[in-house]
């Protein structure tokens, strides 16, 4: 998986695709490193639109990459996730922690 | 490089190690086969040029030799060989020699061969120096493996898994699971049991279900709530994992006495209750965060609770097990899952699980740790690990109690006064008992002495202070409105006492305990009922199974002055 940055405006999208597991976490680090690092970037949008899997690794990556963007004052959410994605994230009640959208 | 040259003529030798002395090499000599063998045993050179015919022995031959004995070490070997040599060569390449350079020799060629063997000969030292190191963090993160492993064998201790009201399987994805299964019951014999899943498989998922266990373990053996049992354990992930790092994790207790069973779900799949004929009857999907991303204060950690009246079954998963996939990439499934549990009967349950699994996944492996658990409840007759049962105390109390009227008697004495502001929050009943664990002759039946400290001091709590009605117990949903109604009083208590005395009476050779608790509330008319010594005198059902119990256990009960005080005398059967 290689995630995808798009920036319009204040908005910094990371576009993930395929399976995102342990195996995308030195790619899903470094572009969230550099959307955190952007000082123009305030809300920060994780696109599912393309991901059919998730494992509890990648919620440990979400919550980490959480921490960093609280840390750097930033808002962030979690959007166009499929049902897949959806029913993982219910599972972990993450929607507590998280805003879906 | 050092390079060894061989050729039986003088001149071409000499030729020859000049040339490569010329170009900063080092050159050792040999005349024939048998000599290169001896010269290359004690110098070990990393290259060699060798002329093919040869007396006593040839250079194929020889390059067969050195090729055996050299092992993993590769040493390039280069014939230098005439025309009409070409048979022998090819047979000297075909069995392990590695180039040739014609004569006469072309010293610009060997010059470029030479170098092109150092490239390669660096090469294949670094390849080897890496795969040294990968052997040695190999071994060593075996042998982490091994002591982990340890550790956790020990941490999860098996032998509490040995119960007769739950059967489990834990099927690790590598040779350290990530899942953990353990159980253990509190000193009134209700039933815990964790089911977690830590993040990911392997070494850190295994090192992430540690820190459970020892308030698992401890807070149950006390007689801790499940919810206080969760209080803990997420301060304690969170303490030692760093952030990303969670728990899912599935907490039940079956109390048989109490008739309930209560769940706790974070983060696991939908845990699934079943009814003796095995169609799912209710299921408790998860409500909760994993542990150890929140403080504990802000995770609601009210378990789900379930009132029974008949048999039936908790089955508990990790999604190991529904997502296991076979090749051709189908899941397992919770269907699947359910339906043969449904069709097995309760001994075989597991065993059918996995022999269905099995047969799934054909022989394909499982990508994530499996884990089930399936505990029964409501069953009668069920062989709890139960003290002893009681023994009928032959002496009536009646006829010993003069020789321990006098409380300057005991042994000891353990005195105990609690007003609202600690009420409120003070777990007292666990507090207790672990001064109960310390007495030597109360140790073996602890689980008498739980039942009916609690039994007590919850009558002193809830009616004696907090004026709770039994009767509200009776209606439908009585249960959790009943629960609701005395958080919210207890939360608002403001003034209130309660006092707990445990005595030990000195009685022959024995100890007699005796149990004083007293509250400030009104009490009850208690004169005409309760004190009567017949123990099959059972109350009205206002006052339930609990009082019932403790007369059951105990040598007397006696409620003295307005109600609000009682005296019980329980005389420990003798420890078989």
């Amino acid at each position: 998986m290689t995630p995808t940055v798009q920036i319009e405006g204040s908005v910094g999208r990371v576009i993930l695709s395929g399976q995102f597991d342990f195996s995308a976490h030195r790619e899903f680090r470094q572009v969230c490193e550099s959307i955190i690092t952007n000082p123009d970037i305030k809300e920060v949008l994780v696109d599912f639109q393309n991901v059919n899997y998730l494992d509890s690794s990648a919620l440990g990556m979400l919550l980490l990459l959480k921490e960093k963007i609280s840390a750097a004052s930033k808002t962030l959410a979690l959007v166009n996730c499929r049902d897949t994605v959806k029913q993982v994230l219910e599972i972990a009640c993450f929607g507590k922690i998280f805003t879906i959208r | 490089m050092k390079i060894l040259v061989v050729d039986d003529t003088e001149a071409i030798l000499l030729l020859i190690s000049r040339f490569v002395e010329a170009l900063g090499h080092q050159a050792i000599l040999a005349r024939n086969g048998q000599e290169a063998i001896d010269v290359w045993r004690a110098e070990r050179p990393d290259l060699v040029l060798m002329d093919v015919m040869m007396p006593i022995m040839s250079g194929p031959e020889a390059a067969v030799q050195i090729k055996a004995e050299s092992g993993a070490t590769w040493v390039p070997i280069v014939f230098v060989t005439g025309v009409g040599e070409e048979n022998a060569l090819a047979d000297a390449i075909e069995r392990g020699a590695d180039d040739y350079i014609n004569k006469p020799v072309n010293f610009r060629v060997l010059e470029a061969k030479l170098k092109a063997f150092g490239r390669t000969l660096d090469l294949n030292r670094k390849v080897r120096e890496q795969s040294q190191t990968l052997a040695d963090y190999y071994e060593h993160a075996e042998e982490e493996k091994r002591v982990v492993r340890h550790l956790m064998e020990q941490m999860v201790n098996s032998e509490r898994l040995a119960d007769p009201q739950f059967e489990y399987w834990l099927s690790p994805a590598e040779s350290l699971s990530g899942d953990l299964i353990a159980a253990a019951r509190t000193p009134g014999q209700a039933l815990h049991i964790l089911l977690a899943d830590g993040i990911g498989h392997g070494l850190t998922a295994a090192l992430n279900v540690l820190p459970l266990t020892q308030p698992f373990y401890s807070m149950t053996e006390k007689g801790y709530s499940i919810s206080d049992i969760l209080f803990e354990m997420n301060s304690k992930v969170r303490q030692v994992l760093p952030i990303g790092r969670f728990v899912c994790v599935a907490l039940i207790s079956i109390d048989e006495v109490g008739g309930t069973v209560e769940v706790w779900n974070g983060g696991m799949p939908p845990i699934q209750v079943l009814n003796a004929q095995g169609e799912v009857s209710r299921v408790c999907n998860s409500g909760n965060l994993p542990l150890g991303i929140v403080p504990s204060h802000s995770l609601d950690l009210v378990p789900e609770r379930l009132y029974f009246k008949e048999p039936g079954f908790i089955v508990a998963y990790s999604d190991g097990l529904v997502e296991a996939r076979n090749k051709q990439k189908a899941e397992f499934g919770l269907d699947a899952l359910l339906a043969t549990l449904a069709k097995s009967s309760k001994d075989s349950m597991i065993a059918n699980v996995q022999a269905e699994l099995s047969e799934f996944l054909a022989g394909e492996q499982h990508h994530d740790d499996v884990s089930l658990v399936v505990a029964q409840f409501g069953v009668d007759g069920l062989e709890l690990n139960k003290a002893a049962p009681v023994e009928t105390n032959v002496e009536k109390f009646e006829d010993i109690s003069p020789q321990f009227s006098q409380t300057a008697d005991c042994n000891w004495r353990y005195s105990l006064i609690l007003s609202a502001q600690e009420l409120r929050y003070l777990n007292t009943i666990p507090f207790m008992m672990s001064f109960v664990k310390e007495i030597k002759t109360l140790t073996h039946v602890q689980s008498d002495v739980f039942l009916i400290l609690t039994e007590l001091f919850v009558n002193a709590l809830d009616h004696g202070l907090l004026l709770m009605d039994s009767k509200m117990k009776s209606d439908p949903d009585g249960m959790e409105s009943y629960l609701a109604q005395r958080a919210e009083r207890l939360a608002n208590l403001q003034e209130g006492k309660i006092e707990i005395d445990l005595m030990g009476l000195k009685y022959k050779d024995s100890e007699v305990l005796k149990i004083r608790l007293k509250d400030s509330g009104l009490g009850f008319d208690w004169a005409d009922t309760y004190n009567a010594n017949d123990k099959s005198a059972i109350p009205s059902d206002s006052f339930g199974r609990g009082v019932t119990l403790v007369r059951a256990l105990a040598m007397k009960v006696q409620y003295i002055g307005l109600g609000n005080e009682v005296e019980v005398y329980y005389m420990p059967p003798k420890a078989t």
